[in-house]
């Protein structure tokens, strides 16, 4: 388990996206699916956890329907609709060309200016 | 589309309220059981694993207020609880409450009602299609310009103008007196022929079958004996008999086939004449029209005046008699005189009621003052566990919110029955189609005032409440002395309502004053058990003098002999004698004496038992004879106006006069004596009797035999020994047996009821009954504002008080020491409103010229408002000099 990290303001949401869009899930697993991937390093507070789902559902960007879990529960499984998809495909871009800006700033050396 | 998914979100979140709020607990307790679970599997003992899991998580409650700040709905979630909140502590405070929601409905209920008024009497009075566009095409002769007159058009003309470019549509009608003679007595019936167009011109469908159309005069055909019957007339004559229509009435030997009836509130030529039944109209039936015009839209008044003066220019040169000498056209649209008549008395009215809106804001402001020093302790702990300002200000307004929707309620209730009073005291002054009905404009202007009155009287004492003084509230038990800026606010409230209410306690004395002057006017004659009945003379009847003469002279008679009748006389002059229908107004001449400028007389033509029957004193000289009443010529009575402003030395008798106006002139439908027009010799003077409105002084007036001069018309003034009514049928009867097919008009007027119906009367009665009504219910407001500020400071002070009390303050001065600051903020009101009233004067004399503003009315209406308010000071007050001093010292 390496050194965790704080989730940096507003990254959060396109996480989600991102966990939902690999296939339907409930809140939990959401919560599980980016943690795992994560590799554990990044500790998401459970409160802002579903503050963040309910905005995303509200927004229209995902779509809850109650289902079976895998023991037999009832639980509430999140897929993505396609105004989210279009969300995560610009959310994501937009990311990219941040971490991009970000990196090449942070990666400059006092010779190349 | 995601505003849509929005949408729907908060749709379920408000609709499925408790659905969504136990599905978010479901999903969060599942997720505490996963996540518990998970804990177990890595080794977690049971129990230990399910803490942690809750602690980790946080308490659901706060989980699911989360969920509706993420949807952003968390605002409306606390509003609801802010509603639940402010109606527990109304109920809890359920006197207060009860006072204020009845003083807002006082004020709501009394705008509303004169905004409907408004509404109904100018703003929508007339159900008829495209109504503000429809004119009276009125033209001013330049000689008289004070009166608008209308003008009648041949068929052609009429034809030729209803191709005016101005002009959307056109109607013609006249009216004519019919007689029905299918009845044992014949009854005079208002006939309106009206162009065929009518139903489309006017938009309104019959009530029963169907209105006038073009095919009942179709060209090339007979037309058809149609008629539709006025609202009024079916319910009368027929007892609104729904099976009315396909009968047959029989108008002048003719037999109608009835089509239709109209609805109530078409009463279209009330500006002439109401009607009785409408009659398609065609050229043979009736020779002339009146035209009625519908001016396209956008159509200015100048542009339809310009053009239609170029029309009516032309129509002069073919038919002079029908047009003044020199005159313009101005158009005007039908609810003008209605605007001119009333429009000030509903503005004056309007303002009164506001100021009467504002006292009960006032009033609520008080209650909620005194109410909110009581909750000091509570505001004082909500802010110290952490609530805004914001949303105790927001918890205060909410609560004057539901205070004053709860009155608007009450109030449009109310109004609905306020608004009619005008409409049934003051009928004339009101398009008849006008009708009180609580409607959309009317119910959102309701609306909005209770928001703004809402506002208006929580705003101040929510923005004062919501700065608690924490540690002083909360570290004192007993209630703390009232805070200096709530008091200040407090008087000047008080002040202010006082001052309002003078003004509009002053302008109900003024009006009731103004209201006494009129019925108390000297008429100079008795009006009590007089009856004036309309006699028609058949045209064809009695061409000539002596024998027309002779036969009104058989009617007269005829009825004398009816045993409850006191005396009878011929008479035609104005019912009540006021213009312009008080005789003539028209010149007269003096024998020997040459004057500079025109004298003018008010010449009545009567019979000479006249002054008998309505009581007006013979001064001096006679009363002609029955002989010379015959004979019409040669002699006159004048009137003592008349007799000082020419002879002032008092020998007026024996002089001789004559009038130009009293010459043949003419006309086939009159017929005059020989010598009408010629010297008459002045054989008594009467007393004065009002003959120019109750206001005006009396005019010099001429009295001559009715016989020298008479019309197709006459009326006979009736005295009996009871109500007049009662011996209708048996005067009806009487003019029958002279003549089996003599009528009368069918309305007749006693002559007391119809001084009621002078403008300046009725207009008065309105002003004093409706100012006396608002003035009385700001006085109970005001008075209740005061009471409950007197006994919220009692109680406030009750410990002071008490102690006072213990080391011997006399009761008397407990008492005094309690009112004198609320009697000197009143004494500072009247003061106030005494300056109000000095200086709204002027403008109210101008608004409201019967008005009587006489010192003595200003000197009562200070006694009366002191009084008042010392009562209900001094009514709480008794209960602090009741209190116990013991008791009081041991509470605390």
């Amino acid at each position: 388990m390496g050194k965790q990290v704080d989730l940096l303001q507003g990254t959060l949401e396109i996480l989600i996206l991102k966990a939902v869009s690999l296939g339907p899930l409930h809140g939990y697993g959401i919560l599980l699916r980016i943690q795992q991937i994560s590799g554990g390093r990044l500790e998401i507070p459970q409160g802002s956890f579903y503050i963040a789902l309910y905005r995303i559902e509200h927004k229209g960007w995902i779509k809850g329907e109650w289902g079976e879990s895998e023991n037999n529960r009832k639980a509430k499984f999140y897929q993505l609709t396609p105004a989210g998809s279009r969300q995560l495909k610009s959310e994501a871009e937009k990311w990219s060309q941040m971490t991009d800006v970000v990196n090449a700033i942070l990666s400059a050396t006092p010779e190349q200016r | 589309m995601i505003f849509l998914a929005q949408l729907r979100s908060w749709w379920n979140a408000l609709v499925h309220r408790t659905r969504i709020d136990d599905e978010i607990e479901a999903e969060l307790q599942f997720h505490i059981e996963a996540h518990t679970q998970q804990l177990i599997d890595t080794g977690v003992p049971p129990r230990e694993a399910e803490r942690r899991a809750k602690i980790e998580f946080g308490r659901v409650d706060v989980q699911k207020e989360k969920y509706r700040t993420a949807i952003g709905l968390q605002p409306l979630h606390e509003i609801g609880g802010d509603i639940r909140y402010g109606f527990r502590s109304l109920y809890k405070n359920p006197g207060v409450s009860i006072v204020a929601v009845l003083s807002l409905a006082l004020g709501i209920g009394a705008t509303t009602a004169i905004f409907s008024l408004i509404y109904a009497a100018l703003l929508h009075p007339f159900p008829y299609a495209g109504a503000d566009r429809i004119v009276n095409p009125a033209i001013i002769d330049e000689t008289h310009p004070q009166v608008p007159t209308w003008f009648a058009l041949t068929p052609s003309q009429f034809d030729s103008l209803s191709k005016a470019n101005s002009i959307d549509s056109i109607i013609g009608f006249n009216l004519a007196g019919l007689t029905t003679t299918d009845n044992d007595l014949p009854e005079d019936v208002r006939a309106t022929y009206v162009t065929s167009n009518a139903s489309s011109f006017f938009g309104v469908p019959a009530k029963l079958g169907r209105g006038i159309q073009p095919f009942d005069v179709a060209k090339g055909m007979q037309p058809a004996n149609v008629v539709v019957l006025d609202y009024k007339f079916w319910k009368s004559k027929y007892d609104s008999d729904p099976k009315i229509v396909g009968q047959i009435l029989q108008l002048n030997h003719e037999n109608y086939t009835i089509i239709g009836v109209m609805p109530k509130r078409f009463t279209f030529t009330h500006t002439v004449g109401n009607a009785d039944v409408y009659i398609p109209w065609t050229s043979t039936r009736f020779p002339h029209l009146l035209p009625w015009i519908k001016l396209k839209p956008g159509v200015s008044l100048a542009t339809a005046n310009a053009e239609f003066q170029s029309f009516l220019d032309r129509f002069k040169q073919e038919t002079p008699k029908h047009f003044p000498s020199s005159f313009h056209v101005s158009v005007q649209p039908i609810i003008e005189p209605y605007v001119h008549r009333t429009g000030r008395t509903l503005g004056l009215l309007f303002a009164s009621v506001i100021v009467l809106l504002l006292i009960g804001c006032a009033n609520c402001s008080i209650l909620l003052f005194a109410r909110g020093e009581s909750r000091q302790h509570e505001f004082a702990i909500r802010s110290a566990i952490g609530a805004s300002r914001f949303r105790i200000v927001r918890q205060l307004l909410i609560e004057s919110l539901a205070i004053s929707c709860a009155g608007a309620v009450i109030g449009v209730a109310v109004s609905f029955w306020l608004a009619d009073l005008p409409l049934r005291l003051m009928p004339d002054a009101f398009p008849q189609e006008a009708a009180i009905t609580i409607n959309l404009p009317i119910l959102a202007f309701s609306v909005g005032l209770a928001l703004i009155t809402g506002l208006l009287f929580g705003l101040s004492p929510a923005l004062h409440l919501s700065r608690p003084n924490v540690s002083q509230t909360i570290q004192s038990t007993a209630r703390v002395a009232g805070i200096s800026a709530s008091k200040r606010t407090l008087n000047a409230l008080i002040g202010g309502q006082i001052a309002l209410t003078f003004v509009l306690l002053g302008l109900a004395g003024a009006a009731i004053a103004g209201f006494m002057k009129i019925t108390s006017t000297q008429l100079g004659y008795d009006p009590h058990n007089v009856i004036v009945v309309g006699i028609p003379i058949k045209q064809d009847l009695k061409k000539n003098q002596v024998e027309r003469a002779a036969y009104i002279g058989q009617l007269r008679e005829r009825v004398a002999a009816v045993p409850s009748v006191v005396s009878v006389s011929v008479a035609n002059r104005g019912i009540p004698p006021s213009p312009p229908f008080d005789g003539m107004q028209a010149p007269f001449e003096i024998l020997g004496e040459q004057s500079s400028q025109e004298q003018h007389a008010a010449i009545s033509l009567v019979s000479p038992e006249y002054f008998a029957t309505l009581k007006i004193p013979l001064l001096s000289g006679r009363v002609w004879d029955q002989t010379e009443n015959q004979r019409g010529d040669f002699v006159a009575v004048i009137n003592q106006a008349l007799a000082q402003r020419y002879w002032p030395k008092g020998d007026a008798i024996g002089h001789q006069i004559r009038a130009a106006s009293l010459k043949d002139d003419g006309s086939p439908l009159s017929a005059t004596s020989p010598q009408s027009g010629e010297w008459r010799q002045i054989v008594g003077i009467v007393a004065d009797s009002r003959n120019n409105g109750l206001e005006q002084p009396t005019t010099p007036a001429i009295y001559v035999p009715y016989t020298t001069f008479m019309w197709n018309y006459t009326q006979l003034f009736i005295r009996t020994t009871n109500s007049p009514l009662a011996s209708l049928r048996a005067i009806r009867t009487a003019l029958h047996s002279v003549n089996s097919e003599q009528r009368m008009r069918a309305e007749a007027d006693e002559l007391e009821e119809g001084l009621q119906h002078e403008p300046v009367w009725a207009q008065q009665r309105l002003f004093s009954i409706l100012f006396s009504f608002f003035a009385c219910f700001a006085l109970v407001l005001a008075l209740m504002g005061l009471a409950s500020t007197v006994s919220f400071a009692i109680a406030r002070r009750t410990n002071e008080l008490g102690i006072r009390m213990a080391l011997g303050a006399q009761r008397s001065h407990i008492v005094w020491i309690v009112v004198r600051t609320t009697l000197a903020t009143v004494a500072s009101g009247i003061i106030v409103g005494l300056l109000l009233n000095l200086s709204l004067e002027r403008v109210l004399r101008h608004w409201t010229p019967a008005n009587v503003a006489a010192p003595w009315v200003v000197a009562s209406v200070t006694l009366l408002l002191l009084a008042c308010a010392t009562v209900a000071c001094l009514l709480p007050a008794r209960r602090a000099a009741n209190i116990d001093p013991m008791r009081t010292l041991r509470c605390d």
